[in-house]
Parts: structure tokens; sequence; C-alpha cells
């Protein structure tokens, strides 16, 4: 078996992609399936199948957009080359008549391999030859000129020409008259293939045909001509040099753009990828500090996200997603523009801390799992996103744009998901990861290098590039444009907590008071004290540090959620650093005495209060007018509005009413946060198959040999007469191969015949026999299976088995 | 990670005061940073546009700036932030206002696209003239000041190297026999005259006359002064004499009253501001003379009027003297780029700790209305609200309670009503000086109380501004211009001149509890509590239960 490929190899060059494919080691084949995995839905029953499947225009299409640009344009300069075409027309046509860049020609049997391994190319060296609908795609054709900018030949380019007219181009062209138009057109390729003698006769033209000659010689190679065309251009059209495709349409033809160019079909050929510069050199710790705040602000944005939605968050729009005033207002609590805001929904959607609730009025709330993931340590919760955000689909710096049908995409909508984002993003960060760490490189640099390894749909590419570089900063898994430590974590597949741990600030458990009723958190707070100062003041300024601001309101909203002046003293005293400034102890004190000093009860939306004067006072204030209010007792109002309207109307005019239970308690005022039901996050959408693993491509590639040698293994003429293609043999002969080959370990080509009747050739490896039934491992099918030896008509052996 | 500085992504700096860098990092940021609060513990600073201009103005890069925060921050600062001050200061100087040998004032570009984006801005079409090449276009000479009002505008800040006028020559000497510039002014002075043109801020009562006196030694040159009022007129005048080689002769007053126009003249924004027919007749006032400086004091008091024709003095060196660069009316922007950057400026506490302006110590006393009181307010019309509550009796009643507590001290009252003025004086047998009180009468009265012949003076709003009252140690505040966070500041002025004895100022203010008067103290002390001067607050009843005890 070994033996047959190795004469596969030095023997005769293979006649077909197919034969070359069985040719192939292995992990040759396994190389190929990894590379282009469509070609694995279904495995492919044999290599025949798996060369005809290669060779397709939907898969070729999806290998060439793959490809890097030299792997590409090796592949353009083989379509417009001879076919076959010898490796060193092919070094030729990219380096030119006078090779002056090594790098091409160090380059260039990478390429050649490259397309080789994806099976685009076949042959030996000497008669290389691009799969056909490669070439079909690359070359040129009258209506879509090739990439190379080359236009048809000139056999091409004349075919429906009359004889008479090429004799006329021969004439012209100064050659002499043929007896038939096939040798016409080979004279003239002829000449316009010779350097030197179409050179000659370049020089007899006018100046303004060479300006035209040079101006199709990058391509377009087309032009239009008036049905009178001016001098120069009809020395052009006499000589061939332009040839009419269509009334009014000339093309150049290839031969004499590849002379003009000197040979070269590439204009701008690109052999190696471009390099990662200007690298800016910053210290790694810098870039982990920088790093490490922004995904602290990362966390503290996403848990305000959540906070400010749990209580009432946006409806879903019944097209799914948000709508643009959610997202304007979400942008303005969280202080930053709307794409980002977008992209915070987004993450904390990916990860699974927000979801609809699914209820009639649907909404977006945070999950119970984002309960479970407050009770993390920061470190745990940045790596919950960061993972999450690897590895999503969603692109949110698309929202706010539109779609194809002009519809305009919301963020969390549909339409967001780009199957190349995850894709994409990693190799951002793998080519940041392969600079040294701290280094950082211009975006421009990144994308320039994306768009030379994958140069087909570098425009959206290029849009998701920069969208991960955006977001990998927001996120803190770059600082300063260079990968941060947690971040090489997160992109090696590692746990990036441990590493982000040790960068975090400790938590502190102080903040500092001062006389304008300001508090200062010089870092963050422990999470109580963050919450408890969050209801007693206001956020005025956040980043590192964080500014609260105390003002009657925010004092009124602690004292409404059930907490006393003294208790709030005593946890103001207990938290500062410095002495509670007079004025700020004499603000809770103010307030607190004026709150509750007027009662609201729901039952009867009533009104009391113990000062008399209050009330006549709110009685007579025209203000008070909409609340209908009538006095019951001395101390008592009752009111026709709601209690709800009343505590607004009050407050609104400067009083700090408190709502009253039944029982004539104070009432806590605390929103209800909000909870969907458990929600799971959403899986990453995927195109096309999913890349293969290494077991999955062993056993393919397994099945392909072994069903390919089930159709293509040369057989041993059986013993006895053969009918039908199935061997046949008797019961007892059978029963005897099949024993000796269990002894041998040899492969037995038998003929089997299944419940249903249906006859088949099977490839097995018998691993024992009794109880009437032979245990085999199944080349055909690749696995281990059970025959009855009844059905079995007959055995053969292998013929190469026998060979050795 | 233990710098004294934090960045905050909204653009602010904290700074912790009590860090033993502290003082290191307010030097390296006070140059591109505006200090916006001063409390105890953490000061507040700002960036913004025109604070990094300034910076760039004063000589400081982009490079200073991102080295200075990242020096000391504690925590990594916002790429991003770093980013956009970069940005940000990189526009100022790309255009430059320059004098070319031939073709006379040009505004010239070290990038192309800059200029030919302003060119086509339809604001900055009439200003220019012809194009003399690629990088460079001529301006008209008057429209020096408008050109660099339009610039700013559209975010391209121009530098302007096109110098001064040296304007008519006149001997001016600094005459310190017996005291000294203080080290501050004498930064301060250095500070303008390196810069050409700029703002010097300092606090009120920090000696911002001697600043203006210090340049016109520098200047040696005809000066001309603008002041808020007549009174202050008639102190600068005064002062001048006594600090510099001026005579009486060489100095005019050109106010309602006197027109005299003099090597050193000193006019009032009230006169330039009266308009007559549809025109400003005095503002001929400017080309009377070729001044060699022109000094603006307060400048955050400055009106419009005088902002356009000032657009028009460019080729003339211009000092702006004032104690805080916010205005009410938010012309931040106009005072930068006509006036010029600012050159020089220090925090209050920091003159204060130096011992060259008294502390003070500023109570807000909350008066309880009585029940009628209340009902009345509650039915006052809105706009009657705030006088209604601002001058009740039981404020009166606190008020005079206070100046009681304060027997002896040189106290001034200070409030916005005449009537309740009128009342406070009956009450406390104490003069009032309000704006229909003579010129003659005022200095009278201001003379007997520097003296200490009278030892209360109630004053109206017109005294807000630049009198001189040595000896008034304590402040009684009944009523202001609703919130206005800037007449608290120079209210407070009046009590924060060094006192003889060194001992405390005070400054009371009594507001109305439950009202709006509260809501708008609030808001004015809210200047002055970022400023680090804090506020008690105590309950009259309190107060007054103390008195009793006495």
């Amino acid at each position: 078996m070994t033996m047959s490929r190795e004469t596969d190899r030095t023997g005769a060059a293979p006649r077909t992609l197919a034969e070359e494919l069985r040719a192939r080691p292995d992990q040759a084949l396994a190389a190929l399936l990894r590379a282009r995995p469509d070609l694995l839905s279904p495995v492919p029953g044999d290599l025949t199948q798996l060369a005809t499947r290669a060779a397709t225009r939907a898969s070729v299409a999806r290998a060439l957009d793959r490809l890097d640009r030299f792997a590409l344009q090796t592949a353009e300069a083989l379509a417009v080359a001879p076919d076959p075409c010898p490796y060193d027309t092919l070094a030729a046509l990219l380096t030119g008549d006078e090779p002056d860049d090594p790098r091409i020609t160090d380059s260039l049997p990478r390429a050649v391999a490259t397309l080789r391994q994806q099976a685009l190319l076949w042959g030996p060296e000497d008669r290389l030859r691009l799969v056909r609908t490669v070439r079909d795609l690359l070359a040129p054709t009258p209506a879509r000129p090739s990439p190379t900018g080359l236009g048809p030949t000139v056999a091409e380019a004349t075919a429906g020409m009359s004889p008479g007219r090429l004799q006329q181009l021969l004439a012209a062209a100064g050659l002499p008259a043929t007896h038939d138009p096939v040798t016409a057109v080979t004279a003239l390729t002829e000449l316009f293939e010779d350097r030197a003698r179409l050179a000659a006769l370049l020089r007899t033209a006018p100046a303004e045909a060479r300006q035209v000659l040079d101006r199709l010689l990058w391509g377009p190679p087309y032009g239009t001509v008036t049905a009178d065309p001016a001098p120069h251009l009809r020395w052009l059209l006499d000589r061939g040099l332009l040839l009419p495709t269509a009334p009014g349409a000339v093309v150049l033809p290839r031969e004499v753009a590849m002379h003009l160019r000197a040979g070269r079909a590439h204009r701008h050929p690109e052999p190696v990828p471009p390099v990662l510069a200007p690298v800016t050199e910053r210290s790694p710790a810098t870039v982990d500090a920088t790093a490490a705040g922004e995904a602290l602000t990362a966390l503290s944005t996403v848990e305000e996200l959540l906070s400010d939605w749990e209580t009432t968050g946006p409806l879903v729009l019944r097209a799914g997603g948000l709508s643009v005033r959610d997202l304007k207002r979400t942008a303005t609590v969280l202080d930053c523009a709307e794409q980002t805001a977008a992209f915070w929904a987004e993450l904390a959607h990916a990860a699974g801390l927000l979801a609809s609730d699914g209820e009639v009025d649907e909404r977006y709330a945070p999950t119970p799992a984002y309960d479970d993931w407050l009770q993390l340590p920061p470190e745990r919760r940045w790596a919950h996103l960061a993972t999450a955000w690897l590895a999503t689909t969603r692109t949110p710096g698309l929202a706010g744009g539109k779609d194809a049908k002009g519809r305009t995409l919301a963020a969390l909508g549909p339409g967001l998901d780009r199957t190349a984002a995850p894709e994409v993003r990693r190799r951002v960060l793998g080519l940041l990861a392969s600079l040294a760490p701290g280094a950082a490189v211009p975006a421009e640099a990144v994308l320039a290098r994306l768009a030379w390894e994958h140069p087909a749909g570098q425009e959206s590419r290029a849009r998701l590039a920069r969208q991960a570089l955006a977001e990998a900063e927001l996120l803190g898994v770059t600082g300063r444009g260079a990968l941060a430590s947690p971040g090489r974590a997160l992109l090696a597949g590692d746990d990036p907590a441990p590493a982000l741990a040790p960068l975090l600030p400790e938590p502190l458990d102080h903040v500092l008071l001062q006389a304008d009723l300001t508090a200062v958190a010089p870092g963050p707070l422990h999470r109580p004290l963050a919450q408890t100062l969050g209801v007693l003041a206001d956020i005025e300024s956040k980043g590192g540090a964080t500014v609260y601001r105390f003002s009657p309101d925010s004092v009124r909203r602690a004292l409404d959620a059930g907490r006393t002046a003294a208790e709030l003293l005593a946890f103001l005293t207990e938290h500062s650093r410095t002495p509670v400034p007079q004025p700020l102890s004499y603000l809770i004190e103010d307030v607190a005495r004026r709150h509750g000093t007027l009662r609201v009860g729901a039952a009867a939306s009533y009104l009391r209060c113990d000062d008399e004067a209050l009330l006549n006072e709110l009685l007579a204030d025209r203000r008070s007018a909409p609340l209908r209010l009538r006095r019951l007792a001395p101390t008592v109002l009752a009111a026709q509005a709601g209690p709800e309207e009343l505590l607004t109307g009050l407050r609104a005019m400067g009083y700090a009413p408190a709502a009253e239970s039944a029982e004539g308690n104070v009432l806590i005022t605390r929103p209800d946060a909000h909870r969907t039901p458990p929600r799971s996050a959403p899986v990453p959408v995927q195109e096309g198959p999913p890349a293969p693993d290494a077991t999955l491509l062993d056993a393919a590639v397994r099945a392909i040999r072994a069903g390919d040698r089930a159709a293509t293994a040369e057989r041993k003429p059986a013993s006895t007469a053969t009918t039908g293609g199935l061997p046949r043999t008797g019961s007892a002969e059978t029963l005897a191969t099949m024993q000796a080959a269990v002894l041998t370990g040899t492969t037995l080509w038998i003929g089997y015949v299944n419940a249903d009747g249906a006859a088949s050739q099977r490839v097995i490896a018998p691993v024992k026999v009794e109880g009437g039934f032979v245990t085999a491992y199944d080349h055909t099918a690749d696995e281990v299976r059970t025959y009855p030896l009844h059905r079995i008509t007959g055995v053969a052996e292998l013929a190469d088995e026998t060979a050795s | 990670m233990n710098g004294s500085l934090i960045v905050q992504s909204d653009k602010t700096l904290l700074l912790e005061v009590d860090h033993e860098q502290a003082d290191a990092c307010r030097r390296a940021i006070a140059p591109f940073a505006e200090l916006e609060r001063a409390p105890e513990h953490i000061h507040t600073y700002r960036i913004t546009p025109l604070g990094l201009w300034n910076a760039r103005a004063a000589g400081h890069d982009a490079e200073q700036v991102v080295d200075a925060l990242v020096t000391h921050s504690r925590y990594p600062v916002p790429h991003a932030l770093l980013v956009d001050i970069a940005e940000t200061m990189d526009r100022y100087g790309r255009l430059r206002l320059l004098k070319h040998p031939t073709h006379g004032l040009v505004l010239e570009s070290s990038d192309r696209p800059v200029l030919e984006e302003v060119l086509r801005s339809k604001r900055i079409q009439p200003l220019v003239g012809a194009r003399i090449d690629d990088d460079t276009v001529a301006v008209h000479p008057s429209e020096r000041g408008q050109i660099k009002q339009m610039l700013l505008k559209l975010g391209w800040p121009a530098e302007d190297l096109a110098g001064y006028v040296d304007g008519e020559a006149h001997p001016i000497e600094l005459r310190e026999d017996g005291w000294a510039l203080r080290p501050y002014q004498r930064q301060a002075v250095d500070g303008f005259w390196h810069g050409g043109s700029g703002v010097v801020v300092l606090p009120c009562g920090a000696g911002k006359t001697l600043v203006g006196a210090g340049a016109m030694a520098e200047a040696k040159a005809t000066t001309l002064i603008l002041v808020t009022n007549t009174v202050s007129a008639r102190q600068w005048k005064h002062e001048l004499i006594k600090r510099t080689s001026l005579t009486e002769s060489e100095i005019g007053e050109y106010s309602g009253a006197r027109k005299e126009i003099r090597p050193v003249t000193i006019a009032t924004y009230q006169v330039l501001t009266t308009k007559r027919k549809g025109i400003y007749p005095h503002l001929e006032l400017f080309d009377s003379r070729d001044w060699g400086l022109v000094v603006y004091d307060e400048v955050h008091l400055l009106p419009a009027p005088v902002f356009k024709f000032t657009a028009d003095l460019q080729a003339r060196r211009r000092l702006g003297l004032t104690a805080t660069l916010v205005r009410e009316d938010g012309r931040e922007s106009d005072v930068f780029s006509l006036i010029g950057p600012k050159r020089f400026d220090a925090p209050w506490k920091e003159i204060e700790a130096q011992g060259y302006i008294a502390p003070a110590d500023c109570v807000e006393v909350r008066v309880s209305l009585t029940d009628g009181e209340r009902l009345a307010y509650a039915t006052a019309e809105a706009e009657e609200k705030y006088r209604y509550c601002a001058t009740t009796d039981s404020k009166r009643k606190v008020t005079e309670a206070l100046v009681r507590r304060h027997r002896g001290q040189q106290t001034l009252v200070i409030g916005q009503y005449i009537d309740q003025l009128d009342e406070l004086g009956e009450h406390l047998g104490a003069p009032v000086i309000k704006g229909e009180t003579t010129n003659a009468q005022r200095e009278k009265l201001f003379d007997a109380f520097r003296a200490g012949e009278i030892s209360v003076l109630v004053v109206s709003k017109v005294a807000n501004f630049s009198i001189d009252l040595p000896e008034a140690t304590v402040a009684i505040q009944v009523s202001g211009t609703f919130g206005s966070r800037q007449e608290e500041a120079q209210r407070l002025g009046r009590v924060l001149r060094p006192k003889a004895d060194g001992h405390e100022a005070r400054f009371y203010s009594v507001v109305a509890r439950d009202t709006i008067d509260q809501d708008f103290a609030a808001h004015r002390q809210r200047f002055l509590a970022e400023q680090g001067y804090a506020y008690r607050i105590v309950d009259a009843h309190e107060l007054l239960a103390a008195d009793e005890d006495v």
C-alpha cells in the first residue's frame, strides 16, 4: 500500500488533481481540509469526489477569498499564463523581464505551496496547472478584465474576426500573409511576444499612439473609439495593437500589454506582508496599568448601565433591538457617545447579563446571571465580559447605520451579526501579540497587514478591525494601543483573571468629605460603601476617583430609603478619613428635620401635618390647586389627587413629604429591581462549517483514503469466476480467508448483501470471526462493524496486499 | 500608584492637598488647568480648550502637559484624554498673525489645509484681504481683534505675534519707599510683560492695583485705565499717586462728572458705554491719545460694547485684572481672544497662607420665618418671592442682633433692596450709602468709617466693587442679586484686606429658612466654598440665645 503511493510520486506525473491528491501524504490532505473546511460537509466518499468538490465554483471562490495577497497575485498571474505553466515562467511573470526584487523570488515558493496545499494548483514544477475553475474566475473575459488589468490574448480577441481582416493586420504589422486564420493569429501572437520585434514596431508608432497604450497599460485595458478613429488610433487598430471587441470598443491584447509592462503581471507585486510599524515602545507596566484602569471603568460602566435598566428597562422594538431614543438616553446616562453606549449594551447582552424579559410589554432587563456576576471579584467579572467579547459575532459599531434595505440597524437588534468579527478580532489582537510586550503600532499598520492577509472583502474587514481595536481599548484588553498582559492571556485562551487581579487598585473603605458638600472617593470603593453613598449623594464625576455631591434631594432620597439622620451621620463619620464638615451635618439634620413633616396616605390620599401653619401655607399656595387639597382637621388635609401625584406636586413646591402606610408608618420607597427569567448568553452566530479539529480531520482523511482505496483498488482476479463485480467464493473459502486475515492482519475486499438485498463492495480488516459473524474495521465506512458471514458473497485479497 | 493627582475621564483633575507632592503637582498642572474648586482636602482643576491654549500661549507644549499628568497621576490616565489634549493643543499656533515687512498684518499658516478651512468660512472672508502666497493671507489691520475672535470660535485660535505699538512714552516709576511689590505681584507683572497682553487673576484684596502700577512702570507710556465706577477710579488715582512717580496733574479722570484726558487717564465703564442717539460718544477716548497700555480692571465685568471697541485696539498692550475668570455671561472666550490669555493666577488660599489677605470666618445664619411671614411668602407672586423673603422682619431683627453682637467693630451691612437698607439704617442708627448718594457724600462717609468715627455702614450694591474699606472686620449680607457667585466673592473681598491687629474677619449671610433665599444663598456660596472658604451654618435662634446668655 505504501509502495503504490511511492510509485505514484516518483512515476509518471499525475494526470488529474485527484491523482495528485491521492499521491499526497495524509498530513497534506488534513491541511487541505483544514484550510477549506467546507469540503468536509459532507465528508467526501473518495479522492475523486474530493477533487471534484474542491473544483466547484462556490468552494473555489471561498478559497480564493481566504488567500493572502501574494498567493492571490500568484494565482492571478497563473490565470494569465499558459496552461500548464512552468515555474520559471510564473516567476518571470511576477518579477518581470529583469528581476529586481529578491523578495519575490524568495516568497514565490511559499505562495505556490499555499495554492497547491489548498488544491487550487497541481502538477509538477515544470507543468503547474491552475484548477480550471480558478482560471475561469481569475482570467480576463471580454466583459471583465483580470485583476491584473490584462485583457484577452490575441487569439481570444480575434476569435470571430474575418480572415480578410486578419490578413490586413498581418500586412500592416509587416508580416507575410498566411493561408489560414489560425496561422495568421499565431504569427501575430509570435510578433507580439517577441520583445525585440515588437519594440521595433512600436518605435515607429506616433507619439499619441504611445500615450494611448500607456493609458491602457495597467488596466482596465478597454477603450472606446468613434466610427472614424483619429490617425494615431487608426495606426494601432491597423496593426492589431488594439483589437475591436464590439462596435466602438477596443481592447489592448494581453501580449502587447505584457510587452509594455516588461513582462510583469502586476504593477505592484506584494511578496511580503507589510511590517507592523512604526512601533511605539511603552513600558509594559504603563500599558498594563492603563488597561487595568480601562477595565475597571468598563466594569463600572456595565454595572451603571444595568442598574439604570433594572428599574424600567427600555422597550424592545417590535423588530427587535433598542430604539434610537433609548440609546440616546442611555448614552446620556453613561456620559458617552451613542456608539459606545451601544457597545456596552451589546457587551452586557453577549455576556448574558442582559436580555429581553419576554413579557407582553417586552423590555430589556438584567438577567439573574447579572446578580451572580455582581458577586464576583472584579477580575472575574472582567474575565467574563472579555471572554464573551472575544467570541461574539455582534458588531455594535454598525448600530445606527442602515442595512441593505435602508432600515436603521438598532443596537441589540437583528442585522448586527458579522461572522467574520471574532476571526478579525482574534487576528488583530494576534498581530498586537506578535509585538514585544508594551509595543503599539498605529491602527493603519494593523489594517494594512490585514488587507494583505485577506485582500477579499478588505473594506468590511478593515471596519471590523477598527471596531475591534476601539473596543479592545474600551474594554481594557489593550492599553494605549498595546496588548496588555490580561489581554494576552485572554487571547492565548488562558484565564485572564490572575493576570488582571494584581493590576487592579485595592478597593478603599473611606472617602474624603469636604465643606463644599462633596465627598471624594480617591479610588474604587468597597461595594456596600459605594451603594450607600450612591443613594445618599449624586455622582458628579467618575473615573479613577468618584466625586459625590450631597444635596437636599439626595439626602432626602436616603431618608426615603429608610435611613435616619443619625444613621447617615454615623455612616459618614465611620467612612470619612476627615471630620464630617459642619455644613454637611447641618444639611443632613436640616433635611431630616423637614423630612416626614408632611405625611401622605395612600388609602384616602390624605395629607396630614402637625404644623397647622404649614397646612395653611399649603392651602394658600396657588400651586397646590391641581392637587385639590381640602382641610379635614387642623392638622390633616385630604387630596383628590392620588398619593403619587400628591407627593410629586408637594415636592415640586419644595416640601419634603413622606408617604405613609395604612398603619401610619413611613413607607420606605425603594424601586424594585427588575429581572428577566433565567437566560443563557447568546451563542455567537457561525457562518459555514465550524473549523474542524484534529480528531475530525484525522477521521475524515482516513475515511476518504479508505473510500478511495475501495473505489480504486486493483483487485486480484478471484480464484473463482466473479460475476457482477462482486467477489464470489464458497462459504468454506470465505471463512478460511477471513480467519487467515485475522491472523495476518490483512485487508480484504468483500462482496456483501445487506438486509434489503442491496449488494455492495467493502474493504475490511477482520478483527475476529466467531458465531457466524465477522467483526472487522470497515475502511469504507471508517468504523468497526460486524457482518453475518452468510451475507458475504465472497472475499478477495487486495492486489497491493499480495504485492507486499 | 501613589501620585497626588487623579485624572477623571470628564477632564477634571482631583488634587489631594495633603499629599506630600501636592505642591509640585500644583505647579506642574497650574499652567494648563483651571482651578475650579479648592475646598479643604481635594482641589478640582478642569482641563478646557481655553486652558490648554493659555498654556500654549505661555510656551508649554502638549508633551509637558501629558508628562505632568502622567507623572503625578495616581491611576493610569485615560488614553483618549491624552490624545484629546495633544490634538487640542496642536490647534493653537497653526495660524499666526504676523507683521509682514511689505504687506502689513498677515495671517500665516504652517498647515495649509487649516488655512483653507478657515478661509472658506463665511465669517472669516470679510476680514481678510488678498492671498499673498499659499500659506499667507493679508488681514485688514482694523480686523485684528475680530479675526482672532472668529478663529477662536472656529477652534483654530491664532497666535498674535504682530507685536505692539510703543505708544506715547511717558516716564512712570514705582516709588518703593517703605514697601515693595509682593513676590506674587512681581511675578504677575513679569508674566504679563513677557506675554505682551493678557489677564492676571488675583483674589480681591490681593493688590491688583499695584500689579497695574507695576505694568505701567514697565511700559513707561501713556496709559488708559478702565474701571467699574467713579469711586474705584478715585482709588486708582489715589493709589497711583502714592505708589508711583506720577503726580496728580498727570492723572486724569474721565467719568460722568469730569472729562479729563491726561497721560494717565482713568475712565469708568459706565461713561464709555453711555449711549446717545444710537452711538457711544465717549468711545473716541480710545483714540484720543496714542496709548501705550490699556488696563482693564475687573475684566469679568467688562461690558459688551467695550469688548467691541477692544477688538480695534489689538495693536496696544492690554492688561486685564480680575479676581475670577468666571463670567456670569459666559464670554470667557472673548476675554481670551481680545484681552489675551491668562498670564498669572494664584489661588486665594495660597495668598491668604502667605498672610497678604486676612482669613475669614463665613457664617450663614438661618432665620426661621414667623407663621404669618410663611403664609405671605407662599402666596406671593413668583417674581416677588425673593424680595419678600429676603426682606422679612425676622431677618432684620437677626441682622440687628448681629450688629449688636459685634458692637465696636467696623461693620458693613450689605444689601440689595433700598427699602430694606433704609429701614436697617434707621433701626441701627447708621448712615446708608446707595445709588443716589453723591460721590462727595460717599467719600466723606467712607473716610469717617476708615477713621473709625462711625462703626456701622449700610451699603447697597454700589459698594460691591473696588471700594477700599481697610478696617471693615464684619460684613453682614442681608440680600443680594439673586444667586450671583461673583457678587458674593466681591462682598467677601470687603473684609479680606489684612487687618492691623491680624484678627479674623467675619462674613455673615442672613438667610430665610426654607425659602428661595436659601437656594440662592447655596448657589452664591458654592463659589466661595469651592475657593476653600467653608461656611458654617447656624440657626438664628441659637445665635440669639447665645447672645442673651452673654
